[in-house]
């Protein structure tokens, strides 16, 4: 899966937990879960979780804590899958 | 130092499922754990324990300007429940925070400080000038310029705006 793929993939699952959505249109790799999706941050663990089930991985707490914007969750994921 | 962190509950029931696989297991300790599955109302001491995490990763955030994702390593005790009012503390490392928590029947609200006798002295305050600065950590302001910390928490149908006086 290239990186494009993986943030099609991404972008699919924080939809549902994004409240700016002009912020979700222009997504970028800069992007912040936080700052500009407005994502509530009792949600980024269900971004975690989805991320695990979709993409078959495990996030441990150390890779769950940085995981606050696009850029980082793409990184991680990619290390993930790299591990395979 | 202040934070605070309020939670609609109708808000939290349409945007959370607490009881999904994993959920409780990434945000909370063992034993905060077990003390949400022995509660009558667990939900509600699921999100007791999270406004807690909240309101003090806020002071931790303004003492080290570090953004985290870290409620694991914000660790909750309970110290005693009066009726809908809940006394405890917060530690993430070396730091310890005190916190208070209300809860109602549509909210649960937490206030935490650093410094323990400033528990009584935090109030709610109405919506007024706010003073953000590059970490994005809130002051009151006067013409401009930061005067005093506040701490700002919004979830559906609630917001409060609460500083030391």
């Amino acid at each position: 899966m290239n990186k494009e793929e993986l943030i099609a993939k991404l972008k699919v699952i924080i939809r549902p937990y994004t409240a700016n959505n002009e912020a979700y249109d222009n997504l970028t790799e800069n992007t912040d879960f936080i700052k500009d999706l407005e994502i509530n941050s009792a949600n980024l663990v269900d971004i975690v979780l989805d991320i695990e089930e979709n993409f078959d991985v495990v996030i441990d707490n150390t890779d769950m804590e940085r995981m606050l914007d696009v850029k980082t969750a793409i990184e991680i994921i990619e290390t993930k899958l790299a591990a395979k | 130092m202040i934070g605070n962190d309020v939670i609609d509950i109708q808000q939290s029931r349409q945007e959370s499922n607490w009881q999904r696989k994993g959920f409780l297991e990434k945000l909370f300790t063992a034993e905060e754990q077990f003390f949400i599955q022995q509660d009558p109302n667990p939900e509600i001491m699921v999100w007791v324990f999270w406004s807690m995490k909240e309101a003090a990763y806020k002071i931790y955030n303004r003492e080290t300007k570090r953004r985290e994702y870290i409620p694991k390593k914000l660790i909750c005790k309970i110290a005693f429940i009066d009726n809908n009012c809940i006394r405890g503390q917060v530690s993430c490392g070396e730091n310890n925070y005190h916190t208070k928590t209300a809860i109602s029947d549509d909210s649960i609200h937490t206030i935490a400080v650093s410094c323990f006798s400033n528990l009584n002295n935090v109030f709610e305050i109405d919506k007024t000038e706010i003073f953000k600065d590059q970490y994005g950590i809130p002051y009151l302001s006067n013409g401009g310029k930061p005067t005093k910390d506040v701490s700002v928490s919004n979830h559906g149908r609630f917001e409060k705006i609460v500083t030391i006086i």
